[in-house]
């Protein structure tokens, strides 16, 4: 019971030596390390270019630039101000607050940020354009309850249920 | 960016620079409310803005499921190369703004009040060529000034609701306005018919034109 613990004469009789072994236990085993939090990303800073596709499992923010595609489908994915894409770009959310000429496929949304530009296509059931923002292009919206019920389109691959999400329909195709 | 405009006036020498600092106007637009039928077909129609990008209207028209495209005329104008003053966009010009594809044909066309800011020369070219991506049934929108002066930039509208349009007017610096009348616009837009006509007491006189034939 509580009140026995609390009456114990000297809860923490160690000596100050005490902590000497903890410095010298054992590290921690590796299934102990933190993992990757879900809210970390990764980044592509503003000095860095990659020519080449990119894929990954965690979300990206691209401050550099980037000539290749960015194919990130479960992952949100970032253009910051000073991010450059030449190229398609798949991911569930994708932001664009600097510029992009290509493609962007969303899964669940593309946001177009007041800084943001695009030239290209967007597909995705919910798109933002910002005041300010500049785009050319076509965007491609599915009612957003028809998008659930609906079936492949024609000629589509066929969509497994929960999985209709048209950036997925037109990435896998 | 290269390849967008800044949205500058195509008359500068007219335009003091001056915004404008009032709110949005809201007039109540009875083609938006017709040209919404077309909307409610339950197929999913292919759109082309004429506008800027304005995402109010895109998040309106996302309920539809309509496929949008959205290219600036009138930025696109502006940015010609050269400036592009005093100087007619050609063929050429309508051509490149708007490549044509064969997979793409437009139900709907929503050209809001850009046509004010052709000459009527370059009117011609534009619907000559926007004709290639018409079919019958194709419903244009059109807001045209009977004024004579214009706001030197053209106003951007929002959607507001089913029956509203909120007027944008983002210069107070004027122009003057081609005023396009039924007659030309008879003569500009061959194998059209207007569909409905509205004209408000603002001075805006708003179009719905229909391509004529069997719908598909």
């Amino acid at each position: 019971m509580a009140w026995k613990r609390d009456d114990s004469p000297n809860p923490q009789p160690e000596p100050p030596a005490a902590p000497r072994p903890m410095t010298s236990a054992p590290p921690p085993p590796p299934a102990a390390e933190p993992t990757r939090r879900p809210s970390e990303r990764a980044t592509i800073g503003p000095s860095i270019f990659i020519k080449g596709d990119l894929a990954g499992e965690e979300d990206l923010v691209i401050e550099g630039r980037v000539e290749g595609k960015v194919d990130l489908k479960q992952h949100n994915v970032t253009i910051g101000k000073n991010g450059r894409v030449k190229a398609d770009v798949f991911g569930r959310v994708v932001t664009v607050e600097g510029e992009v000429d290509g493609n962007v496929f969303a899964q669940e949304q593309a946001v177009l940020r007041q800084s943001g530009a695009v030239r290209g296509n967007i597909t995705s059931p919910r798109v933002t354009l910002e005041d300010g923002s500049r785009f050319k292009g076509s965007i491609d919206m599915e009612p957003k309850d028809l998008g659930r019920a609906s079936g492949p389109a024609p000629g589509g691959p066929r969509r497994e249920p929960g999985t209709e999400a048209p950036a997925n329909r037109i990435a896998n195709a | 960016m290269s390849w967008f405009s800044s949205h500058g006036s195509r008359d500068k020498k007219k335009e003091h620079r001056p915004t404008a600092e009032t709110e949005p106007q809201i007039h109540r637009s009875l083609a938006l409310t017709a040209l919404l039928e077309e909307f409610r077909r339950g197929r999913k129609l292919q759109v082309l803005d004429l506008g800027p990008a304005i995402g109010s209207n895109v998040e309106f028209l996302s309920q539809f499921g309509c496929k949008i495209y959205i290219e600036d005329l009138y930025a696109a104008l502006s940015a010609r190369a050269g400036g592009g003053d005093g100087e007619e966009a050609g063929p050429e010009f309508f051509a490149e703004f708007l490549p044509r594809s064969e997979a793409v044909s437009f139900d709907v066309v929503i050209a809001w009040d850009t046509w004010n800011y052709l000459t009527r020369k370059e009117l011609g070219y534009f619907l000559k060529h926007l004709a290639l991506f018409c079919q019958p049934g194709t419903v244009i929108f059109s807001l045209i000034s009977i004024l004579k002066q214009i706001p030197a930039q053209p106003i951007r509208f929002r959607i507001v609701d089913e029956q509203n349009l909120a007027y944008d007017v983002r210069t107070t610096a004027l122009r003057p306005a081609p005023r396009f009348a039924p007659a030309d616009l008879n003569d500009l837009l061959r194998g059209f018919r207007v569909d409905r006509s509205f004209l408000l007491r603002h001075g805006i006189q708003e179009y719905l034109f229909v391509k004529e034939g069997e719908r598909r």
